[in-house]
């Protein structure tokens, strides 16, 4: 963090960057590294990304490649949920919510809503703003 | 030339770079399913899915600083897993321009490299061609 204790604000539009290849290293991993050495940021999820903070469980992403069972694929849920632990600031456009939200409990509960009903987080009380 | 080459059932001419999408992870998983169910599979690569398959990938990604001690197989040790798994009846291909103006060479063994122009007998060899992707 900065002297001034302000935090930097991460925005991730683009989910579904790669899976077999990818594993651990999706762009969650980096934001968890920033998060971890800046003492705390925001990340302001929006379009296919806002799925990242869906509250449901799914089943742990597996498939074989020959006779390898490979179980190490990106799961951005549960990066979510450590992002949380860890004492990021999770937040979810509502626009782009709409377009998939079933009901009130798709979306986790520590996870802000930014939109037209409820304010977005503010750039300029970030140290710096970035498109991850 | 055609000829010289086996015939397969359906190639996968994965054309897409890797990293951006599940194309690559799909392209797997269909050729698996393939397989399993008896069929020859042509793999192509091109552009930077020539990369896929490159040598200096090793046998494991670099290592996890927050889960050091394992060791998550690279794309190249996954291809050999396939080639291993399914020896007769799949083949992978490889684009020579695009492994080398990318900076791909050299592949591991068993990557049959082929000069662009051939690609048309490649989709001669086969019942049914699939593109993922474009370069």
């Amino acid at each position: 963090m900065s002297e001034d204790g302000r935090r930097r604000l991460l925005i991730i539009e683009r989910a579904y960057r790669g899976a077999l290849e990818t594993q651990f290293a999706d762009v969650l991993y980096l934001a968890r590294e920033l998060n971890r050495q800046q003492g705390g940021t925001d990340i302001l999820l929006r379009g296919l990304a806002v799925t990242y903070a869906a509250a449901g469980s799914r089943p742990a992403p597996v498939m074989v490649a020959g006779s390898r069972k490979i179980d190490t694929l990106p799961d951005p849920r549960e990066s979510v949920r450590t992002l949380i632990e860890e004492g990021a600031v999770i937040w979810a456009e509502e626009d782009d919510l709409a377009m998939f939200e079933t009901g009130p409990d798709w979306l986790l509960p520590a996870v802000r809503r930014g939109g037209p009903a409820d304010p977005l987080p503010d750039w300029s009380a970030y140290r710096g703003v970035y498109f991850l | 030339m055609a000829q010289q080459l086996s015939r397969g059932d359906v190639l996968l001419a994965v054309m897409g770079p890797p990293h951006i999408s599940d194309m690559v992870t799909s392209a797997v998983r269909l050729a698996q399913a393939l397989l399993e169910r008896g069929a020859t599979v042509h793999i192509w690569t091109c552009g930077h899915a020539t990369g896929l398959t490159s040598a200096a990938l090793g046998e494991a990604k670099p290592r996890n600083v927050v889960n050091w001690s394992y060791e998550y197989p690279s794309s190249a040790a996954l291809a050999t897993e396939l080639l291993d798994t399914f020896p007769d009846r799949l083949t992978w291909y490889s684009c020579r321009f695009c492994t080398e103006e990318r900076g791909s060479a050299p592949h591991i063994a068993r990557i049959r490299q082929r000069p662009p122009f051939k690609f048309t007998e490649h989709l001669d060899a086969v019942d049914t061609a699939l593109f993922l992707g474009v370069c």
